[in-house]
């Protein structure tokens, strides 16, 4: 995939914080790209730049290879949608989508054409004449998205654009602007805090900290392969525990933990062996029985708790002074408190990361 | 119970209070007789004849009109100007800036009547209906000030960049985005720009010749020299006008509300 | 960063218009007023040529030569006697003997059968440095005197501050006037906008609309409207008094306009909206359920209030006491109109003396004074509506 977006050492202070340090990204043309952090981690202030809102305090961005520092935003022609719409109150919904076309200097018949074309897209072909306060949440974001769209603008930009929505319409979201994204073929980037949201819909995902890129990669990638603790800890619930590598065997590496078991796990960095490391465990990928099994990693533990959710059953062990947390599939048996099992995952299930 | 009651009278008679006088003084305005009194005799128009016929009230209400007018334009155009500037809070002085603005409700208007004449002289401006529109000026634009900055406020900022992403020059989101939203606050900036013009005395006592008498001025001197039901006629006029002013405001307001 | 800057220029042009013209025509006014109230350029403008001698001279020895040609030949130049009288008596005051020395040295300029030689040879006190002295001070465009006289006091010969005579001791009765119709007003506008603002806020729907409405009409409506309106309902032979009389109350009219009791009725109506609305505007903001939740702590109704709702509300009180006290201490319109002569305030001897007798200097000084005044009340004011505490 060409490249079409370059942050190149991107830093910017505001005074004296740091917000974005030595940033370095690159997003390929058509591609669906999700920037995910906590709060505060700098992911607002990197849109903002790439719109032309905020200047870098230095470093370049680079759009198609030409730097654009110096292009004013109505020049650069990019879809932003914001978290609060940021709809033109005092314009109808036909207007609001038409605005971005008569910058354009577009003829009538045409702003008409496409303004009905990108309302159609969202569904909204019956609210033409409304003012957005008349307007849902829903419904205004996806004005919102429209008219963001409606000028095939090189990037979309979207700073946790479905923020504000209740939980069943954020998820129906979700699916339509993958939908659009897959059939438009335009270039996204999407800020978000909610992991499962950036899970769902990208291409790929950068998560932030602090100003920083932790990782960046398919959603499989860092869910499965978290190359950082933080990453590990922020994207789903992991097991994390404490251990010292023994030997490492090309892409594998043994660990004893400190209650002295064994475990082989894969490898995400280099480790050398002698070195402190987590290993991260996700609970659900973890089997419970009361016979040792065939699985190369197992832990002698005992249940401490276990609590019925619905959709899994939620297990509590401790494994010497090492508690663990498994998810099993609600066909699983109920195991009752105090009962011994062994816990059994195989070398790919878990990930050697260095502190 | 009796709490009940005493509250109710209590709320009552201030109400009797505040909005008797205002309506006491209606029915004068139609009068027949040349006293200010009741009972009253017969009824007639006589005296609004006599405001819009009688040379002194005739050219006080084209006085009026005219630096009414001046001073809502003036006014309008420098507070709505310095109210935009007052939104970039880069600016670190704009505190005090704000502060200096708002300062003329404050300052008691003879005071500040003493120093026009004295400045306005100066110029030459006394006498002039330059002078006192200059001079009403001064003392109305804190109301546009304060209008606008209420409806500058209320513009979400990221509207406006998103007119930028849209396409928009900064020219162009100014045009089409910010000073249509802030239109209401203008307006009623500018309503109450006027009304304050209209209502001065105190300034146009200092700086305003026998030519620049306004209405207000001359129901002034007329209830202090020979007080007549035109004075009645006059306030009418102005319940009347202020009734539609308030209706206008409220309006106004309400469009503002709307667009939220 | 240019974006940055861009915007700062952009905002410094759309300041400035509004900037310069209030720095130009409210700032400067106000500037102006007050140096109004501390020049005297009189003596000064009487003696230019004494004035460019003097500033060589060490004010210890005895006069020059050229110091007394130039003096002579301003003396002569004189011919406003009105400025030549203000300017002994002021001289007179600063030094004794003043008053006969000068009027002997003026008939002796204007004998111009044989014209003295110097001043000396006129009088033997203008050897005196002391004289000379005096000269040179009064020609000092800088003076405290209207500023002293604003509070009534005044220097006596030796340059201490004293006070003036009591037949001189006006402004210092209308500025303790001013305060006390000031007060009596405020003090009536909260006896009657608290109760009022808080039955209001304890309503809802049209009744509190109601409630609301009849403060901000009077608001909106025209100051004059409503002083005329007070001029007509306070006649003697007005529609209270009719009204007292057919309800056989009274059996003269009762004296309305033209006192004290109307002025205070009349500003009470006037700046009652200015108490109700900061009130109000707290109470609202105070949650409904502390009252019952005090009862059910198991205060008393009273005591609820006392320890509740007046804390929470005296915020709102002090502001709305401080504009109606700011807004009636410069009061013109309502006690020129309504008011006698004992009830004139601090405001109309300011236009007494800028339009009635042209003494810019006392008009400044007491609006120095009536300023100060104001400006303090004020930033006391905006301190207490900007740190809201509990709230933000
Ligand atoms: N205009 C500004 N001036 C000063 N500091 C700012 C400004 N904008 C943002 N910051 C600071 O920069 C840091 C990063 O802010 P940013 O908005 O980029 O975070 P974010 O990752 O988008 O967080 P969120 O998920 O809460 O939106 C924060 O600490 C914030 O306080
Ligand atoms: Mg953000």
């Amino acid at each position: 995939m060409a490249e079409f977006i370059r942050f190149d050492r991107i830093t910017k202070f505001y005074g004296p914080l740091c917000v974005v340090e030595n940033l370095a990204l690159g997003i390929g043309k058509g591609e669906f790209v999700s920037l995910l952090g906590p709060s505060g981690s700098g992911k607002t202030t990197l849109l903002m730049m790439l719109a032309g809102f905020e200047q870098p305090t230095s470093g370049n961005i680079l759009l198609d290879g030409t730097a654009i520092n110096d292009v004013p935003t109505h020049k650069r022609d990019m879809g932003v949608v914001f978290q609060s719409y940021a709809l033109f109150p005092h314009m109808s919904v036909g207007e609001n989508v038409a605005f971005p076309l008569q910058m354009r200097r577009l003829g009538k018949a045409e702003i008409a054409e496409r303004v009905a074309r990108a309302l159609d897209m969202v569904q909204l072909s019956a609210f033409v004449d409304r003012r957005p306060s008349q307007l849902s949440g829903g419904q205004q974001q996806r004005v919102a998205l429209s008219r963001a769209l409606v000028f095939e603008p090189r990037v979309v930009l979207m700073d946790e654009p479905l923020g504000a929505l209740d939980k069943q319409l954020r998820e129906q979201m979700q699916l339509d602007i993958r939908d659009l994204h897959r059939r438009l073929g335009v270039t996204i980037v999407f800020v978000t805090h909610d992991q499962s949201e950036a899970l769902t819909m990208s291409d790929r995902v950068a998560v932030f900290n602090k100003g920083k890129i932790e990782q960046i990669g398919t959603p499989r990638q860092v869910y499965d392969e978290p190359a950082t603790r933080f990453v590990a800890e922020f994207i789903g619930e992991t097991n994390l525990v404490e251990g010292v590598v023994e030997a490492v065997q090309g892409q594998e590496a043994t660990v004893r933990l400190r209650s002295g078991a064994h475990i082989v796990s894969a490898v995400s960095g280099s480790v050398a062996s002698g070195q402190p490391v987590f290993l991260s465990i996700r609970p659900e990928r973890v089997d419970l029985s009361e016979t040792r099994g065939e699985a190369r990693n197992c832990l002698e533990t005992e249940v401490t708790d276990s609590v019925y959710q619905g959709d899994h059953l939620r297990v509590q062990l401790q494994n010497a002074a090492q508690p663990l947390i498994a998810k099993l599939g609600r066909r699983s048996r109920e195991f009752p408190p105090g009962t011994k099992v062994y816990a059994a995952f195989s070398a790919g299930d878990c990930r050697v990361i260095a502190p | 119970m009796p709490m009940k009651l005493a509250k109710f009278a209590f709320a009552s008679l201030t109400i009797l209070f505040l909005v008797a006088p205002l309506i006491a003084i209606l029915p004068l305005a139609f009068t027949s007789s040349v006293i200010l009194t009741y009972p009253i005799p017969s009824w007639s128009l006589r005296w609004f004849e006599e405001l819009f016929t009688a040379d002194a009230w005739r050219r006080a209400i084209f006085n009026s009109l005219i630096i009414g007018t001046g001073t809502t334009l003036l006014a309008t155009v420098l507070g709505t100007a310095a109210s935009l500037g007052l939104r970039n809070r880069l600016l670190f002085f704009c505190g005090s800036i704000r502060t200096l603005f708002l300062l003329p409700m404050v300052v008691p208007a003879v005071v500040l009547g003493v120093g026009m004449q004295v400045l306005l002289a100066g110029f030459g401006l006394t006498n002039s209906y330059a002078g006192v529109i200059i001079a009403h000026t001064v003392v109305a634009v804190p109301f546009v000030v304060v209008s606008v900055i209420g409806a500058l406020a209320g513009i979400d900022e990221r509207v406006e960049l998103a007119a930028q992403s849209l396409g928009a020059s900064p020219a162009t989101v100014f045009r089409r985005v910010t000073l249509p939203l802030a239109m209401p606050g203008v307006l009623s900036g500018a309503v109450l720009a006027f009304a304050t013009s209209l209502d001065e005395v105190v300034l146009t006592l200092f700086v305003a010749g026998p030519n620049q008498r306004t209405l207000a001025r001359q129901m002034f001197s007329s209830i202090r020299e020979n007080i007549s039901p035109a004075i009645a006629a006059a306030a009418f006029l102005f319940i009347v006008a202020t009734i539609l002013i308030g209706l206008a405001v409220v309006l106004f307001r309400s469009m503002l509300a709307k667009r939220r | 960063m240019s974006a940055v800057s861009s915007r700062t220029g952009r905002s410094l042009v759309l300041l400035a218009p509004l900037l310069l013209f209030l720095i130009g025509f409210f700032v400067w006014p106000l500037f102006s007023m007050m140096s109004q109230a501390v020049s005297d350029p009189a003596v000064l403008r009487l003696l230019p040529r004494s004035a460019e001698v003097l500033t060589d001279w060490d004010r210890k020895s005895p006069p020059t030569m050229p110091m007394q040609t130039a003096l002579m030949e301003d003396l002569k130049a004189v011919d406003d006697d009105q400025a030549l009288g203000d300017m002994v008596r002021r001289l007179n005051s600063a030094r004794s003997g003043f008053r006969t020395l000068m009027s002997k040295t003026m008939s002796a300029l204007e004998d111009t059968a044989n014209p003295p030689a110097d001043l000396v040879s006129i009088d033997k006190r203008w050897e005196k440095p002391e004289f000379w002295l005096a000269i040179a001070d009064a020609l000092s465009p800088l003076t405290d005197r209207n500023l002293l006289a604003a509070v009534d006091l005044g220097r006596n010969a030796a340059g201490d501050i004293e006070h003036l005579p009591a037949d001189r001791s006006v402004n210092r009765v209308i500025l303790v006037r001013t305060f006390w119709i000031a007060a009596l007003v405020t003090f009536a506008c909260a006896a009657i906008g608290f109760p009022y603002a808080m039955i209001a806020a304890s309503l809802t729907g049209w009744k509190r609309d109601l409630m609301l409405a009849a403060v901000l009409l009077p608001l909106w409506t025209s100051l004059l409207v409503r002083t005329a309106a007070w001029f007509i309902l306070l006649q003697e032979k007005g529609l209270i008094n009719d009204l007292l009389q057919t309800l056989a109350l009274i059996d003269a009219p009762l004296p309305l306009i033209f006192n004290r009791t109307g002025v205070i009725i009349a500003m009470t109506h006037v700046l009652l909206p200015f108490m109700v609305l900061p009130i109000y505007s707290v109470l609202i903001t105070i949650p409904k359920n502390l009252m019952p939740a005090a009862a059910s702590l198991g205060a008393p109704p009273w005591r609820a209030f006392l320890r509740v709702l007046l804390p929470l509300s005296l915020r709102g009180v002090a502001s709305g006491s401080l504009l109606v006290f700011i807004s009636a201490i410069g009061y013109y319109i309502t006690p020129a109109l309504i008011g006698g002569p004992g009830d004139q305030m601090i405001s109309s001897i300011i236009a007494f003396y800028a339009t009635g007798s042209a003494n810019w200097g006392m008009a400044g000084a007491l609006g120095v004074v009536l300023l100060i005044a104001t400006l303090l009340l004020y930033s006391v004011y905006a301190r207490l509506s900007t740190d809201e505490p509990g709230r933000r």
